[in-house]
């Protein structure tokens, strides 16, 4: 009798903690390519990235990423875009700020964002709730 | 008796624990809604959204291809109800503006230090007039930034709903011509909970 309830115990320790990680994790896009990233993922199995489009306006990058949300309820969450200069550097990485987003249930939303300076080259895309 | 006086002092050892108090740092960017004011967070997605705006419309992006005009920046006019330094509003989005090397900014609100800086260096006799700064040297501001904060503010027994619109100009001094302006619009609401907590 011990011994089943010490496994249950166990199993639901083991998921009390998982729980608690908080390990990153990237969505790929349908080219396999890396394109939502968050330490929630359940949030980032709600979200997903539909189109992902850029440009130079100037010199600087100019990003706009059509965000989908494919749970049938509202979400409530935070995102961020991550610059990188061409050597991998994050471009001034406190001045960004997490902007809020609320989307319905099964809609898209176009979110768009500037480089803060032309040394940005890549960038990522983060949600946090 | 033992186990009563055991007891007391677990009790008591309880409640000073929970008088005491806790210091953490937080993330600064985290959303922020203790209450349906002004906050920290408003002010990130006002200066982000302005200088996002203000990045991609064209003839900003003419303008500075070649480069770097020069900016000072007026004033925000408070017309909403509440308390608000406009003025770090407006320090965020000049950091992000010349950190953009797009722009570059006077700053009016030490004119008078740098006048007497300078007058130290130009009479005093005691700096080196090989290094020392001339007067009538400083560049004159091209484009003026200034704006409006103002809000709406509704409310019955249960439900606080804030309405904030940020409006901000680019006024080119010379011409009077006003060659850029932006809107942010935040609504904020605060419901009481059924019990009232």
């Amino acid at each position: 009798m011990k011994a089943p309830f010490t496994a249950l115990a166990a199993v639901v320790l083991a998921v009390v903690l998982a729980g608690c990680s908080a390990s990153n994790m990237a969505r790929p896009g349908d080219d396999g390519e890396p394109r939502l990233y968050s330490n929630n993922s359940t949030l980032a199995n709600r979200l997903s990235v539909e189109a992902l489009q850029d440009k130079k306006v100037g010199d600087l990058l100019y990003v706009q990423a059509t965000l989908e949300n494919g749970w049938k309820f509202e979400l409530d969450f935070q995102y961020k875009i991550k610059w990188f200069d061409r050597d991998g550097f994050e471009v001034a990485p406190e001045s960004q700020p997490w902007r809020q987003l609320v989307m319905a249930g099964r809609s898209q939303n176009n979110v768009q964002a500037v480089a803060p300076n032309p040394s940005a080259v890549r960038y990522e895309i983060w949600v946090r709730e | 008796m033992v186990r009563v006086f055991s007891l007391l002092a677990l009790a008591m050892a309880l409640v000073l624990s929970g008088c005491a108090s806790r210091v953490d740092y937080g993330d600064a960017q985290a959303r922020e809604t203790v209450t349906a004011d002004f906050g920290s967070t408003d002010l990130q997605m006002i200066a982000t959204k302005m200088v996002d705006d203000m990045m991609v419309f064209p003839p900003i992006v003419e303008m500075t291809r070649d480069r770097r005009p020069v900016l000072f920046v007026d004033r925000i006019k408070n017309k909403t109800s509440e308390h608000i330094d406009t003025e770090s509003v407006t320090d965020t989005i000049q950091s992000k503006l010349i950190n953009s090397g797009k722009f570059r900014f006077v700053d009016m609100s030490v004119v008078d230090r740098v006048r007497e800086q300078l007058e130290y260096q130009q009479d005093s006799g005691m700096v080196d007039q090989a290094s020392a700064a001339q007067m009538g040297r400083q560049i004159g501001a091209e484009f003026m930034l200034y704006g409006n904060l103002s809000s709406i503010v509704k409310r019955d027994d249960s439900t606080k709903d804030v309405y904030y619109k940020f409006t901000l100009k680019l006024l080119n001094i010379q011409s009077g011509i006003i060659e850029w302006s932006g809107e942010k619009e935040i609504r904020k609401t605060r419901k009481r909970s059924l019990f009232g907590f």
